[in-house]
């Protein structure tokens, strides 16, 4: 375990942001309970912050770059169709959807 | 007798039950190499509300992140607030059957276009559920539209605009009031 830690102190010296969430993780694999981020930008997954990311059809998505995680889901009406706000145009993103989370991600 | 019988009847459901468990339990452990980590296959998420309200399933699997929109059977989404910015009764506005709207109804809709500000808005026209379907249909579609030409002239931006006919009711079809609030249409203001 020390040496795994040790392991992951050295791939953050040598820029791997993505280090910090793995911590714990390693070898024994996460619990069936997915309910949290763990590691250095912990916390419960509803304090997400999002943005949006415009589909090639102009239709939106909620977009979250969370440190080491990205998450994608559909932005949809009341009725369930998609919503196509026309905010930007195609594939652009809106929004501070890195904002959310402190790790250093090169993108 | 009855009571031999009634034992017999337990006896094969309990042993039913046995089969039932044993066959999940093998469904697990019989798959792939995804299925044999500490979590044996097993991914329990919880809810991400979105900025227009909405749920999403969510989890986080160590490195990975995973979500999908929470939608009832039929595929509604299940929200905790809607982004309805504007219900207007149509009587306010057409005459019965019609769908031209008077110039009182079109100053007061291109005021309210004006100064609500939101990124783009979606229209949807519903009516009661007297005349065929097909009728409601179209008067509905129609009575949006009239609605959409006014937002587009008053600057707003239209992300779709639907006619729903009769066939998502507000309230009952049952008494004069649920009918006059199921004859409306719907603004919805995305931000």
């Amino acid at each position: 375990m020390i040496k795994t830690k040790i392991m992951m102190v050295t791939a953050c010296a040598f820029g791997l942001s993505a280090c910090a969430d793995y911590e714990g993780g390693l070898g024994r694999g996460y619990p069936q309970d997915k309910t949290m981020d763990r590691g250095v930008d912990k916390k419960h997954l509803s304090q997400l912050q999002a943005g949006i990311w415009v589909d090639p059809n102009g239709c939106d998505h909620w977009i979250i770059d969370d440190g080491v995680e990205g998450y994608l889901s559909q932005r949809l009406d009341k009725y369930g169709k998609p919503v196509c706000s026309g905010v930007a145009p195609p594939n652009q993103t809106v929004g501070d959807f890195k904002g959310g989370s402190t790790i250093r991600d090169p993108n | 007798m009855v009571n031999t019988i009634s034992k017999a009847i337990r006896a094969v459901a309990s042993l039913s039950l046995v089969a039932a468990l044993a066959l999940q339990a093998s469904a697990a452990d019989a798959q792939t190499r995804s299925q044999q980590g500490r979590d044996k296959g097993v991914y329990i998420p919880t809810i991400w509300v979105d900025p227009d309200g909405c749920e999403h399933w969510v989890m986080d699997d160590g490195a990975e992140g995973y979500m999908t929109p929470h939608v009832s059977r039929q595929g509604i989404p299940v929200c905790r607030r809607g982004n309805v910015c504007g219900v207007m009764e149509t009587d306010q506005f057409f005459a019965t059957d019609s769908y031209r709207i008077h110039n009182a109804g079109r100053a007061r809709l291109a005021n309210f276009f004006q100064t609500t500000g939101a990124v783009s808005y979606i229209i949807t026209g519903h009516t009661d559920s007297r005349a065929s379907d097909a009728y409601n249909m179209r008067l509905s579609y129609n009575r949006a539209n009239a609605v959409a030409a006014i937002a587009s002239q008053s600057g707003a931006r239209i992300a779709d605009v639907r006619g729903y006919g009769e066939r998502l009711p507000a309230a009952s079809n049952n008494s004069a009031g649920g009918m006059a609030k199921n004859r409306r249409v719907e603004i919805i203001c995305i931000r």
